[in-house]
């Protein structure tokens, strides 16, 4: 099949943030969580969980709380303001001070016309939603404590607030507080400091549920403001509370990483009066639960320790089914690593800087499976610091290494590198349509360089010498307003793809700078695509983890794509969890197609029969053991290789080396905050 | 008793055999605009009066904000550094917010009257001495966000919160797995470097020691 010689990188720092909050939103299907460091993450919770967009943070921007109001998304934070968020440019729309101080919470009424942001000055300030903006309307009664957290009564006419050692249920029409809940303080030493209601649920029943930092959840009538049952679920806080649409089971995450479920039953089976009884235990994280989201199948939480986790439940989904399996995402759905194929570099993408390193050499031969001994280590050329207050959403390494440009949401810069690149000169006269990207390509002879831009647009520039002159704008004819997420060039310079995120992929002919085709819109959302260099074959890989090819010159799907169609992909190919996001070509062998997700790496052997559902799919260890001679009649065309994890990047060089970079999950949990010390037997 | 009835019916004839007062129409229309007058002049004294004690109360007003702001030769010598960190120790209540942002802006335009710093980007130089910027946002906003960060990291790391280290998780992970295998510090060569660094130096010693009695 295939020897390569392997880079494996190991020095990509990649340190994933903490997630503060989520929000699900049941009409469209999405989930927005909201990380430590500002940035903004949309996950499609139709497509697979594919992370859709990311929108890259700022300093001293982080959310504290997030809320959803139609389509629109507003996020909270300690920094006294509200921002909403342009979802097709991927950028904040705009920021409203909220002049109450620091804000710990934001809900949106049920009707939508309505924000209710809780501030540390103890008022509940009520904003307007307009059409482009919002307006502060009034502010609710004054209290004399915090407001950690709001919940609105499905009506839309009461308001709960979690504040310090009470709760407060505010009429929103008056703005009077009409009923105050004491909680009680934890036992021992927190008796003396008071108990912090994390967060609150209020339910059409006026059934109140609350958090609080002594690791009660606590289940209280509203109209009475009596309390109905305590549960004490942890040593530690309760830190998210979210509630099923139906109302019928409510989840609470605690600083243990342990999410409690409890649901409205009878208590005694057959008999007509429910309750809520506390049900299943999940212990799915190991640090504090921050963000929970209840949607109609499954719990989703995250936390400090960075992974998204969803749960389905076992009640609403199948047993044994694709549909019931735990997912847990803890790498981005995107490439942070460039890497210039002809100079040997590679290109990390970090939030606040960017390094530019070159790889090892060694000389050995050896067989599969040796470390062969480094002649030269890898070293770190350049380290790029961004300039301003926003995080970089996007960088690109020109192939021959000359070339290096980065995006903010504000700000583009193009770096020329020389001296065999160890110099580097800001390339400052840029054109003035030449503004945030999205997406960056370097065409591969390093001439051109391709921006995508709003309305799924790319921007072309041309390079030469140290200076960058403006082309043309590329656009499709769709009109879509979606953000671009992947960007391919051919190796010969004459096609470029884009892919955005409403499923649509439309090639350009750059020789003659206009829209060539676009290829029929499948359902799914496209994770990676590719060029072959010599049939000018497109390659899109889905996130349902369809794959199909598509001639560019001919305009249709190729025979080969049809015949993989017809019989289907293996099944087990189907359940992977992560998307691909590489496909690359090898130049000796034009039949391959290498692709890689985060656990394994896969050559697609065109020339090779396709497996049938019932043979086994990962048999390189098998085919390995049997003699030569019969190696052939069991091999088919997906060549799997499971030795490299966690997968970050996987990229061929021109000597036909493969470059590895992998980032294992224990560097990563080694380096996150304290976690809660759990006395166990026997350690 | 007569008396008392003769002077009521006397009373009651004069009101009674009496016509009413005849007055003529250049009469009642002097009186109508002699009543008239005098209300404006009335109402214009009011106003006046009102005026006065409005000019009266901003005069008072203006001289205790003069009393207020720090005498201008104070001002010369606090540097910039010096004046966010006032504003960072004074009181962050709620009250004083506002009352705090205007003391800030006019502590600056104060200042900006002397140093005339033209660096800001946002400065605009009016006729001779003010130069206008906006106030950066603030000590005050930064301030009350690390005073609620600090107070969120206290009640989750802080003291009573029960927390162990990555290190301690890690290991008890090694200790109770399937292939039980050590601390993580001792598993992965590039942790604990000082530490295994301690360790090799008084395994040294101790060896040292081991050897000088021979």
């Amino acid at each position: 099949m295939g020897e390569f010689k392997v880079h494996r990188v190991r020095f990509f720092d990649y340190m994933p943030t903490a997630i503060r909050a989520m929000a699900f939103n049941p009409r469209t299907e999405r989930l927005a969580v909201a990380r430590a460091d500002g940035a903004l993450e949309i996950f499609n919770f139709a497509d697979n969980y594919f992370q859709e967009k990311v929108i890259p943070g700022q300093d001293g921007r982080a959310a504290e709380a997030l809320c959803w109001l139609g389509q629109r998304l507003f996020s909270a934070g300690l920094n006294g303001e509200i921002t909403e968020y342009d979802l097709e440019n991927l950028r904040p729309r705009y920021t409203v001070e909220a002049y109450g101080g620091p804000i710990w919470s934001i809900s949106g009424n049920s009707q939508g016309t309505l924000l209710a942001v809780g501030c540390e000055d103890g008022t509940v300030k009520m904003f307007e939603i307009l059409e482009e903006r919002i307006q502060f309307q009034r502010n609710l009664d004054r209290q004399k404590g915090r407001i950690v957290s709001l919940c609105w009564h499905p009506s839309g006419t009461l308001i709960a607030a979690g504040m310090m050692d009470m709760i407060k249920i505010f009429d929103a029409e008056s703005g009077r507080a009409t009923h105050r809940l004491l909680v009680e303080r934890g036992v021992g030493a927190s008796k003396g400091r008071e108990v912090v209601v994390w967060s609150i649920a209020f339910l059409s029943d006026h059934t109140i549920f609350s958090g609080d930092s002594a690791g009660k959840v606590q289940v209280w009538d509203g109209l009475t403001g009596t309390l109905v049952r305590t549960h004490l679920v942890t040593k530690w806080d309760v830190m998210a509370l979210s509630t099923s649409q139906d109302e019928s089971s409510a989840v609470a995450g605690t600083s243990e990483g342990t999410v409690v479920q409890f649901q409205f039953l009878p208590s005694i089976v057959g008999q007509q009066d429910k309750e809520w009884v506390r049900t299943r235990t999940f212990k799915n994280h190991s640090h504090d639960v921050r963000g929970l989201a209840h949607t109609d199948i499954a719990v989703v939480s995250g936390g400090m320790d960075t992974q998204l986790v969803v749960r389905p439940l076992l009640d609403k989904v199948e047993k044994n089914t694709q549909e019931s399996a735990m997912r847990k995402i803890a790498f981005p759905h995107r490439s942070l690593v460039c890497c210039a194929k002809k100079a040997g570099l590679l290109l990390f993408q970090f939030p606040d800087h960017l390094e530019l390193w070159r790889l090892g050499e060694s000389n050995g031969h050896g067989s599969p499976g040796d470390s062969l001994s480094v002649k030269r280590k890898p070293e770190k050329l350049i380290q790029l610091k961004r300039k301003g207050e926003d995080h970089i959403s996007c960088s690109a390494l020109s192939p021959c290494g000359g070339w290096l440009a980065y995006s903010t949401v504000t700000s583009f810069r193009l770096y020329r590198l020389q001296n065999n690149n160890i110099s580097v000169t800001k390339v400052s006269k840029l054109p003035k349509d030449l503004r945030a990207a999205q997406q960056l390509c370097f065409s591969s002879d390093s001439t051109k360089l391709f921006a995508s831009c709003s309305r799924s647009s790319v921007v072309v520039v041309a390079l030469n010498q140290s200076e960058c002159k403006y082309l043309q704008t590329l656009r499709p004819k769709s009109g879509s307003s979606q953000p671009i997420h992947l960007l391919c060039v051919s190796e010969d310079g004459k096609w470029l793809a884009t892919a955005n995120t409403d499923c649509e992929i439309h090639v350009f002919n750059l020789d003659k700078l206009k829209l060539h085709c676009t290829v029929p819109v499948y359902s799914s959302c496209p994770t990676a695509i590719a060029i072959h260099p010599t049939h000018s074959n497109l390659v899109v890989v889905h996130a349902d983890q369809q794959i199909f090819e598509y001639s560019l010159v001919h305009k249709e799907y190729t025979e080969w794509s049809r015949k993989l169609q017809k019989q289907g992909l293996h099944s087990l190919w189907m359940e992977r969890d992560t998307p691909v996001t590489h496909v690359t070509f090898s130049s000796k062998n034009a039949a391959h197609i290498i692709l890689h997700d985060t656990f394994m790496f896969c050559i697609i052997d065109q020339s090779l029969p396709l497996p049938e559902a019932k043979t086994l799919l990962y048999n390189q260890m098998t085919l390995r053991s049997l003699p030569e001679s019969e190696r052939i009649m069991h091999s088919h065309a997906f060549k799997i290789c499971k030795n490299f994890q966690h997968l970050l990047c996987l990229r061929l060089l021109d000597d036909n080396s493969l470059v590895v970079v992998e980032r294992p999950l224990l560097d990563i949990m080694s380096q996150l905050p304290a976690p809660v010390r759990q006395k166990k037997f026997a350690t | 008793m007569e008396k008392h009835t003769d002077n009521f019916s006397l009373m009651l004839d004069s009101s009674d055999d009496e016509a009413p007062e005849e007055l003529t129409f250049e009469e009642s229309k002097a009186q109508a605009l002699k009543s008239m007058k005098h209300a404006l002049d009335t109402a214009r004294r009011e106003k006046e009066q009102l005026k006065e004690k409005r000019r009266k109360r901003q005069e008072l007003f203006q001289e205790q904000k003069k009393r207020k702001l720090l005498p201008a030769d104070v001002l010369e010598e606090i540097d910039s550094a010096s004046s966010k960190k006032q504003k960072q120790s004074e009181d962050e209540g709620e009250e004083e917010q506002q009352g705090e942002e205007e003391e800030g802006k006019e502590m600056s335009i104060k200042k900006k009257k002397r140093k005339r710093s033209g660096k800001l980007a946002h400065a605009r130089n009016l006729k001779g001495k003010y130069t206008v910027t906006t106030v950066k946002h603030g000590a005050s906003e930064a301030s009350q966000r690390q005073a609620a960060e600090d107070f969120l990291q206290s009640r989750l790391y802080g003291a009573g919160s029960c927390r162990t280290t990555s290190n301690e998780l890690l290991s008890l992970q090694n200790k109770k797995g399937r292939n039980k295998s050590a601390a993580v510090q001792f598993v992965k060569k590039d942790w604990a470097c000082s530490e295994k660094a301690k360790a090799e130096k008084l395994k040294k010693r101790w060896i040292h020691k081991q050897k000088i009695p021979c």
